[in-house]
């Protein structure tokens, strides 16, 4: 037992109080605004906005015809090569798609996965994907025309997030609820899905199929315009979700009891979570082990006990570049769809993970 | 400071407080108690509004609690759940920090008076050693007296703390108690508890709330109302109450070790429904108030408050 003497609390106090800061983190000032940034979550955004660039490079030079780095950013400055054809036109729309698709999936991730309070929680595992996925599918057999193909799946996937909300509601959107509910709306429409597939031309199942396995082929600046403008939109409610997402790992007594409302916090976090996947979804298919990936391996960079919005933004936009990089050259000239390559890295990484907890807890 | 009117709370079907009215002293330490499922942890998370009540009020220096906005409430008002759930990989100073929560928005996160709340908030509880380390790697004492900081981080005049005891052996819940009575003499607070141990309430308590069924059976100073009729017509156990040799508080000490017959005879109707806390504690009764009161009495102020 230890009684503390009051003296030395004050001293300790008066020793510390000008500059005390939490642990790792540092005091971010703009004007009156004033923002706790973890250090290592600093330096592991630089390290993958680096990276990023990196890879976007190499990802405009590689492939038939070669251009030479060099070549790439002299073109990129405005110079007026004679890659210009390749590097702006076929490669650039493209590699920026894939750079703001992984974008949104990493956001759409970490919110998803920290209300859900699961590092397993994805925009398929909670039916957003299915969702888009139904509605893509009945507007490519029933020959509603390539344009609509988009829209008609954002409307499947804000109707599956619908169907979450109102199954979810009734528990506040509690963690294992919210789970559960994404869980049961998940199968509903991939099994909605099976039915109008068989029932289609073999012709169009198989374009749905390769619409639902997500690719980025055929596709550039308008899918690219669309995801990021979403993006824009709600970078206030951003910004928000970044220092609301810190409350959503202590229980909801805790967190009322500090003045906060678990409750409308986990609707505007999943909300907006869940409208970021439509919206990616519907653009370029289920991508989606980005969503699974990028939010867990960010957490792991930046040792935080959450996953970091920017970070997993910045992974997921690696990750996705790479991916499609890949499936543009592994086996050129066949392109291989990036959802098979995304699969294919978040397979091993769901078993790295299960391992892992498993060592832990024995 | 803190008062109910005609308070109805209760979960789901089941109506646990049925029109309770209340009043709460401020500056002083509130102890409840009672047996299991009597209410009173209902009505603390009702107070601390954690529960939205059925019918009734609660008062918070005279306003509705419910009218106020909860942020304005959460710097008046600190409130420890039961167990919180820990959660994993923050640490201690982190932890600490989110009790700064009312204060603080999107846009402004942090501000000097958040540092200095936070370090005389681990100081108080003796933390501030611990500040780097994750919560989940602690102890359970250790860990209560993170929580108790992260509500001291707060900087609210009352605070309300669920069974903050449970789970710590006797050493710890005297440390954390005496934290609690610190910071009622030397900083001011209101405090509330509930607690389970009524030899531990009549020694802390300057207010003592006794309740069975959801309702108050008597409230007031320890020495006034805790008597051996009491505790028969609230825990249905007969026990003989004398004069703590070290604070002079009233200390409860069960009528009979273990056997059945005088136990039967002694409380009948009570002992069917509550049959497991006297035979198992009164072992442990008599060797606690001795040796662990004993090194307290130089510490310990006095009771006379």
């Amino acid at each position: 037992m230890s009684i503390i003497d009051p003296s030395t609390i004050h001293a300790d106090v008066s020793t510390r109080t000008a500059g005390a800061r939490l642990p790792g983190r540092s005091l971010l000032r703009i004007g009156p605004v004033s923002l706790q940034v973890r250090r290592r979550a600093v330096l592991v955004a630089v390290a993958l906005t680096v990276l990023l660039l990196l890879a976007v490079v190499l990802s405009l030079s590689l492939g038939t015809p070669y251009v030479a780095p060099a070549d790439v950013l002299r073109a990129l400055s405005g110079a007026g090569t004679p890659y210009d054809l390749v590097v702006f036109d076929l490669r650039l729309p493209r590699i920026v798609l894939a750079a703001v698709a992984g974008a949104a999936f990493g956001v759409a991730g970490t919110l998803i996965q920290s209300v859900a309070r699961n590092p397993l929680a994805s925009p398929d595992v909670i039916g957003i994907t299915q969702g888009a996925g139904l509605a893509a599918t009945v507007a490519l057999t029933t020959g509603m025309g390539a344009v609509l193909v988009a829209p008609t799946a954002l409307v499947g996937g804000l109707l599956a997030a619908v169907l979450l909300f109102a199954l979810g509601a009734r528990h506040g959107l509690a963690a294992q609820r919210f789970v559960l509910a994404g869980v049961a709306v998940a199968f509903a429409f991939r099994a909605l899905t099976e039915v109008v597939m068989l029932s289609a031309d073999p012709i169009d199942g198989l374009r749905a199929q390769i619409w639902l396995i997500g690719t980025l082929a055929g596709k550039g600046w308008t899918e690219a315009a669309w995801i990021a403008g979403t993006l824009l939109v709600l970078l206030p409610v951003l910004a928000w979700a970044g220092w609301a997402l810190n409350s959503t790992a202590v229980d909801d007594d805790t967190a009322r009891g500090v003045g906060l409302r678990p409750v409308a916090r986990r609707i505007g976090l999943a909300g907006t979570g869940v409208l970021v996947a439509a919206m990616v979804t519907a653009q370029v298919g289920a991508v989606d082990f980005v969503a699974l990936v990028a939010p867990q391996v960010a957490r792991r960079l930046v040792r935080a006990e959450r996953p970091p919005l920017v970070c997993a933004a910045l992974l997921g936009a690696l990750l996705l570049v790479l991916a499609d990089l890949a499936g543009r050259r592994l086996i050129a000239p066949t392109q291989l769809p990036a959802g098979v390559l995304t699969a294919a890295i978040g397979g091993p990484y769901l078993i790295f993970l299960l391992l892992r907890g498993r060592r832990r807890s024995s | 400071m803190l008062s109910t009117r005609d308070l109805v709370a209760g979960y789901d079907e089941r109506t646990v407080l049925d029109g309770l009215d209340l009043d709460l002293p401020a500056d002083a330490f509130t102890v409840i108690v009672g047996p299991n499922a009597c209410g009173k942890s209902t009505l603390l998370r009702t107070m601390a509004r954690l529960l939205t009540p059925r019918r009734g009020t609660v008062l918070l220096d005279g306003s509705a609690i419910r009218d106020l906005p909860t942020r304005e409430v959460a710097r008046r008002l600190g409130v420890l759940p039961q167990s919180p759930l820990v959660p994993e990989g923050v640490t201690v100073a982190d932890l600490v920090g989110r009790g700064r929560q009312p204060y603080q928005r999107w846009w402004r996160q942090w501000s000097a008076e958040d540092g200095a709340a936070v370090d005389q908030a681990m100081a108080l509880a003796d933390v501030a050693g611990l500040a780097d380390r994750p919560v989940d790697s602690l102890s359970g004492g250790q860990r209560q007296r993170v929580w108790i900081a992260m509500t001291l981080a707060q900087d609210t005049e009352a605070l309300l703390l669920d069974e903050p005891t449970t789970f710590l052996d006797l050493a710890h819940q005297v440390e954390v108690l005496d934290l609690l009575h610190r910071l009622r003499v030397e900083r001011g607070r209101t405090v509330v508890a509930v607690l389970h141990d009524l030899n531990q309430a009549a020694r802390y308590a300057d207010h003592l709330v006794a309740m069975r069924d959801g309702a108050v059976v008597a409230a007031g100073p320890p020495r006034e109302i805790l008597t051996a009729d009491l505790v028969r017509d609230v825990f249905g156990l007969a026990c003989v109450v004398v004069p703590c040799p070290v604070t002079g508080a009233p200390l409860v000490v069960p009528a009979h070790t273990g056997g059945t017959a005088l136990r039967g005879s002694a409380t009948p109707s009570a002992a069917a429904d509550d049959s497991d806390p006297s035979g198992a504690s009164v072992p442990d009764a008599r060797p606690a108030s001795g040796d662990a009161a004993t090194p307290l009495a130089g510490s310990y102020p006095s009771k006379g408050l």
